[in-house]
């Protein structure tokens, strides 16, 4: 098994390492005309002492000795490596902070967001899934197949607009932006802050769980499908379990393993934030911050984003592929 | 093959059976009772079963249909801008303004002028008019000297001049400056001293203000503001040449205008000027004007006719003016002539021959609010009086009855039935702003058909859906969205399934240290985000501001690039269970060659999950673009696409208020969507039954 892991662990780490060098590569490929305009565009922000011209040159200066811009794509890809190796992202030019502490500041927002979402997903996906197996061709079954496929199919902005229209604007329950209440802002505390911030995350985490629904959903039916089919729920079935054990304790234990494994990669997920949920509902999150960033060609925090989204992916199917290997001893020999 | 051929071999020998037993009952073992399916009908049969994928299958028919059959019956465009006319009152006709600022006309292009001349060339007119000069010295920051010359009221020319600095009349000739802070000495323009005089202003310079003496001649130190000193040399002689002196009795002259307050002089047949360089101190140039290089006006120029004036007219009759009174434009001669018209000083412009003049100068300008097209000469007039009426009661509002032209119902000028324009009497108001004047009368105006409600009585035409922020009808956008967004979604999937297929084919065919590599590599695919290098990559194309054609192949191109890992992994597992089978053993006894086993042998075989995976495909890819176009970085105005569409009206105030263009463009791309993964999933169970039990 330690050798199992080991092998694993090694060959993501070549994978990021190759993954990294693509991503940069096309960092590297970016005309260094559109960089130096972003730069100035950043540098005529107000509130800089220096002139314009001064900064420009200063964020060029710092862009090549981190980024080895104005070196060729491998010498210069080793250079930003080993800054990135030690943690050192060099300075937001969107946030003017550094990255990593812009990181620090909003990453937990993502992460509950997500957290919620997911444990909502689960909640709901799981039971409703094991329903429609075993209960395949009924109503049931064809509602949950038909709406887990409508929520795989909507795009995030709709659901999240009609969140929004329905929630915000004609019922008025909710606020349609942002995290705190904007005259509330810097006055509540404790308690009452927590209060008014998980009142802002309910519409964006209804669409993150109407949007994951679907696909758990389907997943969860599919493999207690399978399961239903194999030939120890003959056997419990055979000897005169009543249908509730049936299902219960022989059939929903065998799905759980597929499950588990599944759910247990997507955990890193909940680090890289929602990007486009975010963005529509202002929440000032990883995905928000990120989005900001790469639209306005913050190249720093880009190149940090698109890292730390690549080690999460990893990670993630490194997870579930051990996960695999634990409950399925099988996977461990090849 | 081999199905089909069973099967004709059956129905044949039916056949024969039939012609020997014609007449017969039918019998049990009758094999017309048989039937035999090819794999492929066995699918198609499975898969119309499915209600779901035949649901699926009509809203894509429909949506097809719809996308691509639609916009040819329907007869608006994606791009047509809709209209609507309303009557305006007190809507911007004209604006007025009596001119004083100079605009600058330039004469001769190859002289480049600095343009801290030309643009303080109001300031220098202000000054001449103030000190009553006809011509004055005008320098650059780089020593550039150029004349400013009077040639009528209101027209003043700047001149390239040969000038010779003659010499100078001072009471005190300034030696140097001298800087405390940085403790430099700056000396004058053809001032040179040694090093011990440095030292001596600076000694002098300690004292702050005074006197020092310096090789028998007396210095003053003055400040000259902030840390800086002026060191000024006192002259006892009044004239000091500098080139040779022109002639007796030149200095008499120089002091004979000065005392009659004049800037210039002649003297033996040479034209002089005097520029004052401070307070006491003159330097006498002589000069010659070699070149007109701008005329600097307020006047603009009215046709009797009321039309538009030509371009480059008023800068033509300016110069004519200066020189002479007489100039050419496009072919024909003009003649400027000052008259008094109703007490008034008018100055006319006449075409040769014709007795009544063609245009005049005029400080007052009127002009078209918006649009272009001149106005009626007697309109001006009016205005031009009761503004002059206003300003000498000093009231800001009036009003007055004045010819405008007679609008259509639909906005457009009327015309009689020679094509002139008809004017009418209408009201008018003016109103004055400062200096500036409106003049403001109801109107006909042509507005953009802006948020059109579907089916609205005030539009002037019918809109299925409305009309957006531009004007354009909704519904036929969301016909053309739909072609871009299904073209997109199907060039997308078919590279996708192109590289797929040689990737995973060549990997799983040949394994080893080539399935090695490529698996890798494509899990280096499945690691790297693609919707953050899809919105990396709109900034970028944004800020470089590509053209929307070549933008979207570039979205497609990179879509398609970034998405191959999976089909490639599907293929290659496929691939990697098929070449085990006997039908390969096959191929290789049969000697065929490689690229024909993978392409003719393994892919075939591979098919059905590709054509399942794509369905699936179409509908996420679909879903990449509308989100990307939604995000504002995918496809482009002008082309609509569902997710643009959607963009246009995000923002929160238009969202409440027109769910009629967002929530059925939603819905659109849900259906969409939603029926491939009905077709995807009904492809899947039909093609591999096992799955249902």
């Amino acid at each position: 098994m330690l050798k199992f892991i080991v092998k694993r662990l090694l060959l993501s780490i070549l994978i990021l390492f190759f993954s990294m060098f693509l991503i940069y590569l096309l960092m590297n490929n970016l005309p260094t005309s559109y960089v130096e305009k972003t730069a100035r565009e950043l540098a005529t922000l107000p509130g800089n002492q220096k002139s314009a011209e001064q900064w420009t040159e200063e964020l060029i200066e710092e862009l090549n000795e981190r980024y080895g811009l104005n070196k060729g794509a491998i010498p210069g890809f080793f250079t930003w490596l080993s800054y990135a190796v030690r943690g050192e992202f060099g300075e937001s030019w969107q946030w003017t902070v550094e990255v990593t502490e812009k990181f620090s500041e909003v990453i937990w927002y993502s992460f509950f967001l997500a957290l919620i979402a997911f444990v909502l997903e689960i909640i709901i996906a799981v039971p409703l899934g094991v329903l429609a197996a075993t209960k395949q061709y009924s109503m049931t079954d064809y509602t949950v197949t038909v709406v887990s496929l409508i929520g795989i199919s909507m795009p995030t902005f709709f659901v999240a607009t009609v969140l929004k229209f329905v929630f915000a604007a004609k019922l008025g329950w909710f606020e349609p932006f942002g995290m705190v209440t904007a005259r509330l802002a810097g006055k509540l505390t404790g308690f009452a802050w927590l209060l008014d911030i998980a009142w802002h995350f309910v519409l964006p985490a209804l669409t993150l769980t109407i949007i994951g629904i679907g696909s758990l959903m389907r997943y969860t039916r599919t493999n207690t499908l399978e399961v239903l089919n194999a030939d120890y729920i003959r056997t419990a079935r055979a000897k005169g379990l009543p249908e509730s054990k049936v299902i219960g304790y022989h059939a929903f234990r065998n799905t759980l393993i597929p499950l588990v494994t599944i759910l247990g990669g997507s955990l890193p997920g909940l680090f890289s934030g929602a990007l486009i949920t975010e963005t529509l509902f202002s929440i000032r999150g990883i995905g928000y911050t990120s989005f900001e960033s790469m639209k306005n060609g913050d190249i720093p925090f880009t190149m940090f984003y698109l890292a730390f989204v690549t080690i999460l992916t990893l990670v993630g199917t490194l997870i579930a592929d051990i996960l695999y290997a634990v409950v399925d001893p099988r996977v461990r020999v090849n | 093959m081999a199905d089909r051929d069973l099967n004709q071999m059956l129905k044949k020998m039916e056949a024969e059976s039939q012609l020997q037993t014609e007449g017969d009952t039918e019998r049990l073992d009758d094999t017309q009772r048989v039937k035999v399916l090819s794999p492929g009908r066995l699918v198609f049969k499975r898969f119309i079963r499915n209600r779901l994928a035949i649901v699926g299958s009509c809203i894509l028919v429909f949506m097809f249909v719809f996308c691509f059959v639609g916009p040819y019956l329907y007869p608006y465009g994606q791009t047509d801008k809709f209209y609507i006319t309303d009557i305006f009152e007190n809507s911007n006709y004209a604006a007025a303004k009596e001119r004083t600022e100079y605009s600058n006309y330039e004469i001769d292009e190859s002289v480049s002028v600095h343009y801290l001349v030309t643009n303080m060339m109001n300031y220098f007119i202000n000054e001449m008019k103030a000190a009553d000069l006809d011509i004055m010295l005008v320098k650059d920051d780089f020593g550039e000297k150029y004349i400013i010359k009077y040639e009528a009221d209101n027209i003043y020319s700047l001149n390239e001049s040969d000038l010779t600095r003659v010499g100078l009349l001072a009471s005190a000739l300034l030696v140097c400056e001298y800087d405390m802070f940085t403790q430099t000495i700056t000396y004058s323009e053809g001032v040179e001293m040694d090093d011990a005089f440095g030292m001596a202003v600076r000694l002098a310079v300690m004292d702050r203000e005074g006197e020092f003496v310096y090789g028998g001649k007396t210095y003053k130190v003055e400040s000259a503001g902030g840390k800086k000193y002026a060191i000024w040399h006192h002259l006892d002689a009044g004239l000091q040449y500098i080139t040779q002196s022109p002639g007796e009795g030149f200095e008499a002259a120089v002091e004979a205008a000065l005392d009659g307050d004049k800037r210039i002089f002649e003297f033996g047949g040479s034209q002089y000027l005097i520029d004052q360089t401070g307070s006491d101190s003159y330097d006498i140039y002589r000069y010659a004007i070699r070149k007109m290089l701008y005329v600097c006006s307020p006047y603009t120029v009215d046709l009797y006719s009321g039309a538009d004036v030509p371009k480059d007219f008023l800068k033509t009759a300016l110069i004519g003016f200066c020189r002479g009174g007489v100039f050419s434009f496009d072919g024909a001669d003009y003649v400027i002539s000052e008259e008094l018209e109703d007490g008034e000083s008018v100055i006319n412009i006449y075409r040769a021959g014709e007795a009544r003049p063609y245009a005049l100068f005029t400080t007052f300008s009127v002009s078209r609010y918006t649009g272009s097209g001149g106005l009626l000469l007697e309109f001006k007039d009016d205005v031009r009086h009761k503004i002059q009426e206003m300003s000498e009661q000093n009231k800001s509002v009036a009003t007055l009855i004045t010819k405008v032209e007679k609008q259509a119902s639909d906005g457009s000028v009327m015309l009689d039935e020679n094509g002139n324009v008809v004017y009418e009497d209408t009201e008018v108001t003016i109103t004055r702003k400062g200096d500036n004047y409106t003049i403001t009368t109801d109107r006909i105006i042509d507005l953009i058909d802006m948020y059109a409600p579907p089916m609205s009585k005030t539009s002037s035409h019918t809109h299925i859906m409305g009309t957006d922020r531009d004007g354009f009808d909704v519904f036929a956008r969301m016909m053309y969205g739909g072609r871009i967004s299904l073209v997109v979604g199907f060039v997308v999937v078919i590279i996708e399934v192109i590289l797929g297929i040689l990737m995973g084919g060549i990997s799983g065919y040949f394994g080893g240290w080539v399935d090695t590599l490529i698996m890798r590599l494509v899990e280096v695919f499945y690691c790297i985000p693609s919707l953050p290098i899809m919105i990396i990559i709109g900034a970028y194309l944004d800020a470089e501001q590509v053209n929307p054609y070549v933008r979207l192949v570039w979205l497609m191109a990179v879509l398609g690039f970034l998405g191959w890992a999976s089909v490639a992994r599907l293929v290659r597992g496929q691939i990697l269970s098929l070449r085990e089978q006997e039908f390969m053993l096959a191929t290789e006894v049969g000697g065929l060659r490689v690229s024909r086993r993978i392409f003719r042998h393994l892919i075939p075989n591979v098919m059905p999950q590709l054509i399942v995976t794509a369905t699936a495909g179409l509908g996420s890819v679909i879903l990449i673009e509308s989100t990307l176009s939604f995000l504002g970085l995918g496809v482009k105005h002008p082309f609509a696409t569902w997710g643009t569409m959607i963009n246009s009206v995000s923002d929160y105030n238009s969202m409440v208020n027109y769910t009629y263009i967002w929530v059925p463009v939603g819905l659109l791309i849900c259906l969409t969507v939603i029926a491939f993964n009905f077709v995807g999933d009904g492809l899947r169970d039909a093609f591999d039954p096992k799955m249902k039990r």
